[in-house]
């Protein structure tokens, strides 16, 4: 026990101390919230200059009623369609028929370079809109503006989890948008860490290997105290990588927010909080009330962060066994590949089903996914925020761990005789034999 | 009183024997030569004295009792194929080691500072080992295989890149640590090295030990009665002379000199003492004494089956 404690002070020192660790570790957060961020900066940025169309329109009908936008002005002309055609200086023409309320595929669009997917939709949902209020007014329905106005709604749903509160009346709906983004970006970190690190554990055990360190140290510990050592180094140099970004994040985020957050909106969150006042009497989102909610508040986050630790080092700790197996099986990175990818598919599979509990978090897929094993910890950690019962929680945690034991104990078999095996890539037959002998 | 005995060690692999019923005995205190061509067994056999790999077959007992996992620490392995961590500080790394081998942090820095001065090597203490060249690595992983004052050590191809200068060094540590009250298990295939240092001997081929003894019985062993005459005179009276008693394997002029030497091989039924009477009369003599096979003679000889 002594002999693995030092084999797991060398790993987590040498590691620790590196550059690249403390980099990507405040990098990390920075680098997560661009991330985030991204869709909305491409968005931002890709959006086109303003087009300006020529519109003809032998109806009389759409033309007065288009209206202008950022990305597209419309200029109705009484010139032939040939003669503005010709002119360049506008992006297109667009010909619209005398008919068009009863025959809508009676329009057309020149351009004088491609067109794209945003301005057509924009043109039909117009135009949409527009001969359906043409043809309602072929009805001659007294006042049909007003009853338009009256009649237009916009549903927004509060959903309420009635299993949470054990049959008293829920105080605040559940943001099922919050849940899912934050299980999936969960998802995502322990995605990254396991085939990270776990190729991390794999890459040094053929460094050992071929500098022959593995030699030498064979003669005072066994194979197994030196793998577990190992393993249980590296899992404790990414446990600390989530702690400290567990820190950063609850630590700024909450200082943070509640400095970013107009103070208004601070008062009708904690008035939602306490249940006073629900999102929908507030006249607010409920998503955006649930994430500055969580944001604001350590004790969630804190919670959040002792799940993701938990099946952190539980799913590291169930393939890096096996990463290192494989490592000392082979004498280089390269031999490695093949041998390595029955490993990785089912963490890919686990990134997969990970999906499905954005579809339902509680489908028969997502729960067994989030049970078994191979693919729980991914699973799992996608699941919790949309509260699933503890008992499943639980039930995933104590099978994970216990496979834990098992895995590290099958790869330590492999790992014994291949660290002393220099030479020929052994097939996954001779693995199989290794385990058994 | 033996510190080490194997006794019919098997161990097979799918494929082939790596040891076939070996048995030996090493003294204690002494300084013990495990020969045998490449692919022999040799490191198989210090891999099961190092319990690294587990016998089919047979026992090891260690200073009298049955060997295990805790005698270990008692046990110092230098391998052949030498390894150190490239990114890692040399103190860092030899405490690392020695904490491994069960001493306590503050007595590894301690014993490791003595050697390093000793080595004339206590500015290295925070150099990283990449930045080392092949012989300063040799040395410190020397110093981490024998920090813990092992009872037993085993060193595989200790002098290989080492100079010469380096090389008698370490030669002077293990004679000292043999004196101190180890005892040194030597595998090596520089015969010279093993007249010089080793006490006993066994030669393994082809997974079986197919030679074992101290160092000068072996090589009496294979002596064949041959001597060596160096004189002044004419060989072809000499040959006349010894001729009933001896065959003449052949003669040389010393270069430069006035002598001859000849090589006689002796008859069974001839004494010293007649050659030595019938040769004085005939020459005159400068030396004669006995031609002892070298280790190298006998290595080959015993590996390619002229026993």
């Amino acid at each position: 026990m002594n002999k693995i404690r030092i084999i797991i002070a060398r790993e987590f020192n040498e590691r620790v101390r590196k550059k690249s660790f403390i980099i990507t570790t405040i990098l990390m957060p920075v680098l997560m919230l661009a991330l985030m961020a991204a869709p909305t900066l491409i968005m931002l940025f890709a959006k086109g200059d303003t087009k300006h169309l020529l519109v003809i329109d032998d109806s009389g009908i759409i033309a007065p009623q288009l209206e202008n936008g950022d990305d597209v002005i419309f200029e109705a002309t009484d010139r032939s369609l040939e003669q503005a055609r010709a002119d360049t200086d506008v992006f297109g023409v667009l010909w619209i028929g005398g008919d068009i309320v009863d025959n809508p595929a009676d329009v057309k669009l020149y351009t004088n370079s491609s067109s794209s997917m945003a301005l057509e939709s924009t043109i039909t949902s117009q135009m949409e809109r527009i001969i359906e209020n043409e043809r309602l007014k072929r009805y001659n329905i007294e006042n049909l503006e007003q009853i338009m106005k009256d009649v237009k709604v916009k549903v927004s749903l509060s959903a309420y989890r009635t299993d949470l509160t054990e049959g008293e009346e829920p105080a605040e709906a559940t943001s099922s948008a919050l849940a899912y983004g934050l299980g999936g970006l969960m998802g995502i970190i322990l995605y990254m860490f396991l085939i990270i690190y776990g190729s991390m554990v794999m890459t040094s055990v053929i460094e050992e290997k071929g500098s022959r360190v593995l030699d030498v140290l064979v003669s005072s510990v066994s194979p197994f105290q030196l793998m577990t050592g190992k393993i249980l180094g590296v899992a404790s140099v990414a446990a600390t990588q989530v702690a400290i970004w567990a820190i950063l994040i609850c630590g700024v985020g909450a200082a943070m927010m509640s400095a970013l957050v107009p103070s208004d909106v601070m008062e009708t969150v904690r008035a939602v909080e306490a249940g006073t006042i629900t999102s929908a009497q507030a006249g607010m989102d409920a998503d955006l009330i649930s994430a500055v909610s969580l944001a604001t508040n350590p004790a969630q986050m804190v919670m959040m962060f002792v799940y993701l630790l938990l099946f952190l080092v539980g799913g590291f700790l169930f393939y890096s066994a096996m990463f290192a197996a494989v490592g000392s099986s082979v004498d280089s990175i390269q031999d490695a590949q093949q041998l390595q990818t029955p490993i990785t598919i089912p963490i890919i599979l686990g990134f997969i089903l990970m999906m499905t509990v954005f579809e339902d978090p509680n489908s028969t897929i997502a729960f067994w996914g989030s049970i078994i094993p191979f693919t729980s910890p991914i699973v799992m950690i996608a699941r919790i925020p949309s509260h699933i019962p503890s008992w499943q929680i639980i039930l995933s945690l104590v099978l994970l761990y216990a496979s834990v034991v098992a895995m590290i104990w099958l790869a330590g078999r492999i790992y014994r005789v291949g660290i002393l095996m220099h030479g020929k890539r052994p097939s996954f037959k001779e693995l199989l034999s290794w385990i058994r002998q | 009183m033996n510190i080490l005995q194997i006794a019919n060690v098997t161990k097979r692999y799918a494929g082939h024997t790596a040891l076939d019923d070996v048995s030996l005995e090493v003294p204690k205190g002494s300084i013990y030569g495990l020969l045998g061509p490449n692919g022999a067994g040799k490191t198989t056999l210090i891999r099961v004295i190092n319990r690294i790999t587990l016998p089919d077959a047979g026992a090891v007992t260690f200073d009298g009792h049955h060997i295990t996992d805790d005698d270990i620490r008692h046990i110092g392995y230098l391998p052949e194929e030498r390894g150190l961590y490239k990114k890692m500080k040399v103190g860092q790394q030899a405490v690392f080691f020695a904490q491994l081998k069960g001493l306590s942090r503050r007595e590894a820095v301690e014993r490791l500072k003595k050697w390093f001065v000793r080595f004339g090597i206590e500015d290295w203490w925070e150099k990283k080992v990449e930045d080392l060249s092949k012989g300063m690595a040799q040395k410190v992983q020397f110093i981490t295989t024998v920090v813990h004052e092992p009872r037993l050590l085993i060193f595989d191809e200790p002098f290989s890149g080492f100079d010469p200068i380096n090389a008698n060094l370490l030669k002077q540590e293990i004679l000292r640590l043999r004196d101190n009250g180890s005892t040194v298990i030597f595998s090596t295939h520089n015969m010279s090295s093993v007249e010089e240092i080793c006490d006993h001997i066994t030669l393994i081929n082809k997974s079986r030990n197919i030679l074992s003894g101290s160092v000068d019985e072996v090589r009496r062993r294979f002596g064949e009665n041959i001597f060596e005459v160096t004189y002044r005179g004419d060989p072809a009276t000499l040959e006349n002379a010894v001729a009933p008693m001896a065959e003449i394997l052949g003669t040389a002029e010393v270069s430069d000199t006035p002598y001859h030497t000849t090589r006689l091989k002796l008859d069974p039924a001839a004494t010293v003492r007649q050659t030595v009477a019938a040769v004085n009369d005939a020459i005159e003599l400068r030396s004669f004494h006995e031609v002892i096979p070298s280790m190298n003679d006998i290595f080959i000889r015993a590996v390619e089956g002229k026993l």
